[in-house]
């Protein structure tokens, strides 16, 4: 099943003098795990927004071409509508969270919605159980590490049991443990839950893992759309400066220099499994 | 600065933490009438003491008195004033003259220890709900526990931004009165910006959090009146009431002419 089809997606925001979507078209099954990546200002935010109606409707401008999130046009409902479906984590966890504690943050948009106490309320407990943050409920955003407010934001946001999970670099402002925490955090959502997630990220050594789809954008455009094996092994890739990891890198330049692998690795674990396959093989 | 931090609520467990804010809210609010129904000295002193139990019971005692101490420098002030201009019209005796321009400080005093009560035993989401439940416009409550979950950052993005100022050579304690304030310009400026693209980010949040999806919001809490907050009330109403009958029906004396006695 189809949950996110985007068709020819143009966009300048209002004042901009650079399209910063141009001609976008993707198509994202459910349950997928999408890791959407390429150099800065390529439009990748842009179309985290679109996914969720921030574009066109909270940033004005006019959006061309068509796109469908959970069956509903992006351009034809409010934010608030499809919030209930698309669930968006922001880059700065400290700027997502307006609470003076974690529980009454969780409960925020649940809040917003209307929905009756006694339903927050086990709402609110499921989702800090999967996030694994029971134990921050009472404290206060400022006390909390990057970390646990990402996580924290994160389970802000399946509190209203969307169908997709956006998250647009999550864990740029984190160490590299906090990012495996969140990694896993989503990775368990995808997994357990079956929510679609399209994650925007660079840390592709940490992510690509746990991902089955890969999408590169450069300049506003879609240039490379894929299995991760494919897309990181792809010559385009490479160019734009996408952070291919080390495994996949390591492959390529094997091959250069005459070793047949026979498959692409993308994780350190495959690359070592690649490898001991061709050590066997002498 | 130190009057505001005997302001600040630190978390606490006490009865008088556990109150529901209304409830002291109508306290504070039966306290000011009170002192300003009055401007003689002895009810005034009266009415200094009732409070002292409660801030021992809340255990705030040390932040109550940096409260007082930063409200004392003003209650000079007024003492002065008073004192001038009621010794200067030469209508009065000095006893008389001295006593109530202490009783016109106390009066200062009195509301600033009740405030400050509130203040320091009420936490702001509690203060916040009590609003919510006022029925004060939901933006209203939503800017104001807002705003109080941003003091902190704030307060380490100023400083962050002091820090690098100051190694690019911004001389903060430089100059005179004039050129000391305007020396924080520099510093203002990014804090100002920064705050503005936060409120950008903070919008984009909350609007992705369906935010205005409903008329009828629904709240995680509820404040519930308990037995107590009915007795702070009552009490609240009986010394109201007293104050009232004492004002239009007693005389009230001289302090000093009682402490003769």
């Amino acid at each position: 099943m189809t949950v996110i089809e985007a068709k020819g997606l143009t966009y300048t925001y209002p004042g901009g003098t650079r399209r910063a979507l141009e001609d976008v078209s993707i198509t994202i099954e459910k349950g997928e795990f999408v890791i959407l990546t390429g150099p800065s200002g390529c439009g990748k935010t842009t179309l985290c927004r679109c996914l969720n109606g921030l574009v066109p409707n909270f940033y004005g401008g006019k959006l061309e071409g068509e796109i469908l999130v959970t069956g509903l046009k992006v351009s034809e409902h409010q934010i608030y509508e499809l919030a209930r479906h698309v669930g968006l984590v922001f880059q700065n966890p400290e700027n997502q969270l307006f609470a003076l504690f974690v529980e009454k943050d969780v409960a925020f948009g649940l809040e917003n919605l209307g929905v009756p106490r006694d339903e927050i309320r086990k709402r609110v407990d499921w989702a800090l159980q999967m996030t694994n943050i029971e134990n921050l409920r009472e404290r206060a955003p400022h006390e909390l590490s990057g970390g646990q407010q990402q996580r924290v934001a994160i389970a802000c946001v399946l509190a209203m049991q969307p169908d997709v999970m956006v998250l647009d670099e999550p864990t740029s402002f984190l160490d590299p443990l906090g990012a495996q925490q969140i990694f896993d955090v989503i990775s368990r959502l995808n997994k357990e839950l079956g929510i679609t997630v399209v994650m925007v990220e660079h840390r592709l050594d940490l992510a690509s893992r746990y991902s089955n789809h890969v999408v590169v954008m450069d300049k506003g455009k879609v240039v490379l759309d894929g299995e991760p094996k494919d897309v990181f092994s792809s010559e385009a890739a490479r160019l734009i400066g996408v952070g291919i990891p080390k495994a996949t890198r390591l492959s390529q330049v094997l091959e250069m220099s005459g070793v047949r692998l026979g498959r692409v690795p993308v994780t350190s674990e495959e690359a070592s499994q690649v490898l001991k396959e061709v050590l066997s093989r002498d | 600065m130190s009057v505001f931090d005997g302001l600040r609520f630190r978390r606490g467990s006490s009865p008088i933490h556990q109150l529901d804010p209304r409830a002291k809210f109508f306290y504070v609010i039966v306290m000011f009438v009170v002192a300003v129904l009055f401007n003689e000295l002895l009810p005034l002193v009266v009415l200094f003491l009732i409070q002292i139990p409660f801030v021992f019971v809340a255990r705030v005692q040390r932040e109550w008195i940096r409260s007082l101490r930063g409200a004392a420098f003003l209650a000079i002030i007024i003492f002065g004033f008073n004192f001038l201009f009621t010794y200067l019209s030469g209508q009065y005796e000095l006893s008389y003259v001295l006593e109530r321009s202490f009783a016109m400080s106390l009066r200062f005093i009195v509301l600033v220890e009740s405030f400050s009560v509130f203040f320091l035993t009420t936490s702001p989401d509690h203060l916040g709900l009590a609003l919510e439940q006022s029925h004060v416009p939901y933006e209203f409550c939503f800017a104001f526990t807002t705003a109080v979950r941003f003091v902190p950052v704030l307060a380490e993005e100023a400083q962050t931004i002091m820090d690098a100022q100051k190694t690019r050579g911004l001389e903060l304690e430089r100059g005179n009165f004039i050129k000391r304030i305007r020396n924080y310009i520099p510093i203002l400026i990014p804090l100002i910006v920064n705050a503005i693209r936060r409120s950008l980010e903070l919008a984009e949040a909350m609007e992705s959090r369906a935010w205005g999806a409903t008329e009828k919001r629904t709240n995680l809490y509820v404040l519930k009146l308990k037995k107590s907050d009915y007795v702070l009330a009552l009490l609240s109403i009986l010394l109201l009431v007293l104050a009232v009958y004492i004002r239009l029906f007693l005389p009230v004396p001289q302090l000093g002419v009682v402490l003769r006695i």
